[in-house]
């Protein structure tokens, strides 16, 4: 090796330099060229391409060094503010950390002091965090074209944590623009989306994480509800309780009667399609109140995003959620729970 | 003749016999009809003409012919099961709240509200058209009517004493400490006196003495109490949820009837006139068929 070295001619050496050194130029082109497509393109299409090269670019070459440049973490959260921009959605906001070189998101009405940003878990999730709270409120997975939100995160941090500074109708807001980003990557980009105790729809179930429900917890809504003029009824089947609150929303806590299991869930319905759990918990004291009191036995599972094809998901055990029941789900948007593997 | 005079009566026990059976025939053919044509105003009436005369047609004093009525007295139940449909059809818009089981053919039981936890609250006489509450369920829905005025609960007096206890017994709790501290202190003290006692003890002595020794009694038995005081609590707060889910139930039964009569008294009121109501109701329906002959 090293004689060959010494009997190169000079004139090769330059030349196998000049390849080496365009080889990281190339590089470099290629990166700025997705830069541009990250931040120019019209197309939806386009941009998830150009974020999905970016998050895992290897811009690192012997010969060509590039000064700072942007983490995966940001190429997430540009996606993101991208897709909205395009959507016309002014209320997520981006701005860049002049000191640590790295982007930041506000949402409009929680104000410039609370900062959201991605981070990229153990097996390549990315979850959008508040950076104080550190909880992920959504999972986004871009190679599975996954997002889910985070039932348990999103309780603790805009009905618990923000509800002290922050009226209901500002937190609403601050929760529309998650929605839209899932929306925006369902319409345009064909994402699974798991909206969670978000979603809307009357037909949703939210299975309680607790397998069984002691009776009492239901009493001490009806006991509650003494308070207030919503009425708790008993469904007919004696398959649980329907809490009727304002303009014909009703919240159902049953299990199916032909479930043997008898699994708990919850069921938010309303005439118009509009209401989701999560809106009960912020709008009604009396089923806040109720439900954080008796979170331990009320809970509503939360599951992270793991994928049965990645082979690190299962060797993550000091994830938050760990101890929580673990399910796989698959690119086609099927789940397993992990205890049946 | 006097076999005459017997012919004679045999012929008026014939014509009575006669004009009984024309009567029954009569009155099972009308009662045959009203029931064909489901006129079910006309079979209340045919079933208690007293009462109808009395109370829809405001005539006193007609007698209920017995000998009529008790021709049908084995088809009660099926009677009361077959006029239950528009009984039940009216008092569901009449009495929203209560809701019926038909338990055995033509009984029902009735029971308060459609909500989490409620109440069985009596039967439903569906043939005189009367509820017949339970009496000791019914007083307590009168007496939290009362207690509004007062601006109490049924329960407000006991949950309130109970909650009392679990307040000290949770102090008890919290002081132990506190407790162990002070027996310390007065087993001190006692040592000090006790080395003044002997038979010239002065009765001043005698006296902190024994008061000492009943302090530390009372904390003994405080102290003992504590032990439970935790299981006791959790006792008394099972009590508790129990007597304010009746205080909710009540409170329930009170807003649906004062959302669909005003007061109790409307709600007394109505259940004396549902009888009249009731048929008035029917009466209406049948104007535009007129079947009724009348």
């Amino acid at each position: 090796m090293a004689n060959n070295q010494l009997t190169a001619s000079p004139s090769k050496q330059v030349s196998l330099l000049a390849d080496s050194l365009t080889t990281g130029l190339t590089l470099g082109q290629q990166y700025v060229q997705l830069l541009k497509q990250l931040a120019e393109t019209e197309s939806a299409a386009e941009l998830l391409d150009a974020a999905q090269q970016l998050v895992t670019f290897d811009l690192d070459n012997v010969f060509v060094k590039f000064p700072q440049h942007y983490q995966p973490t940001d190429y997430y959260l540009l996606l993101m503010g991208r897709l909205l921009e395009m959507h016309s959605n002014t209320d997520f906001q981006i701005q860049e950390d002049l000191d640590h070189h790295d982007f930041y998101a506000t949402i409009s009405s929680l104000g410039d002091q609370v900062h959201f940003k991605f981070i990229i878990d153990a097996n390549g999730t990315a979850q959008l965090i508040e950076t104080q709270g550190q909880e992920a409120l959504l999972y986004l997975n871009l190679k599975h074209k996954m997002l889910r939100f985070n039932n348990r995160a999103l309780v603790n941090y805009f009905i618990i944590a923000l509800q002290r500074e922050y009226s209901d109708l500002d937190i609403r807001a601050a929760v529309k623009p998650l929605l839209a980003f899932a929306h925006a990557l369902a319409a345009d980009l064909d994402f699974v989306i798991d909206l969670g105790i978000l979603d809307v729809n009357n037909d949703q179930h939210f299975a309680l994480q607790q397998p069984t429900l002691s009776l009492t917890v239901i009493d001490r809504l009806f006991v509650a509800t003494a308070e207030f003029d919503y009425m708790l009824l008993n469904l007919p089947q004696n398959n649980g309780a329907e809490l009727r609150l304002d303009r014909g929303i009703k919240m159902d806590l049953q299990f199916d009667p032909d479930d043997y299991s008898q699994q708990w869930f919850f069921k938010v319905q309303d005439p118009d399609n509009q209401v989701s759990f999560f809106d009960l918990l912020l709008h009604y004291q009396l089923v806040r109140q109720w439900y954080l009191q008796q979170r331990e036995a009320l809970a509503v599972k939360s599951d992270p995003l793991l994928f049965a094809d990645d082979q690190s998901s299962m060797a993550v055990t000091d994830d938050p959620v760990a101890t929580e029941p673990t399910v796989i789900c698959h690119p086609d948007g099927s789940v397993t729970p992990l205890d049946q593997e | 003749m006097a076999t005459e005079q017997h012919q004679q009566s045999a012929q008026e026990v014939a014509a009575l016999i006669n004009n009984q059976i024309v009567n029954k025939i009569d009155f099972l053919q009308q009662f045959k009809a009203a029931v064909a044509d489901h006129q079910d105003r006309r079979i209340y009436q045919l079933l208690d003409n007293q009462r109808y005369a009395k109370e829809i047609e405001h005539r006193e004093q007609q007698s209920n012919n017995q000998s009529v009525m008790s021709l049908v007295d084995d088809l009660v139940d099926q009677l009361s099961h077959y006029l239950s449909v528009n009984l039940i059809d009216y008092l569901g818009k009449a009495y929203p709240f209560f809701y019926y089981e038909e338990y055995q053919t033509g009984h029902y039981r009735i029971y308060f509200g459609n909500w989490w936890d409620r109440r069985e609250f009596g039967e439903l006489d569906v043939l005189n058209v009367r509820f017949l509450f339970n009496q000791d369920e019914y007083a307590k829905l009168q007496k939290s009517f009362e207690l509004v005025h007062e601006n109490k609960r049924y329960n407000s007096d006991k949950i309130d004493k109970i909650s009392q206890e679990n307040d000290r017994l949770q102090d008890l709790i919290d002081h132990q400490r506190e407790r162990e501290e002070r027996r310390a202190k007065l087993q001190d003290q006692l040592k000090e006196v006790s080395s003044h006692s002997g038979i010239w003890e002065s009765s001043k002595n005698k006296e902190s003495r024994q008061n000492i020794v009943d302090a530390l009694q009372k904390l003994e038995s405080e102290e003992q109490e504590s032990r439970t005081a935790a299981q006791t609590i959790k006792d008394n707060e099972q009590v508790v949820l129990a007597l304010s889910k009746e205080n909710t139930i009540l409170s329930y039964e009170q807003k649906s009837i004062i959302d669909t009569f005003g007061s109790f008294e409307d709600f007394e009121l109505a259940n004396r006139n549902l009888y009249a109501s009731y048929l008035a109701s029917l009466n209406d329906d049948e104007k535009q068929v007129n079947t009724d002959g009348e």
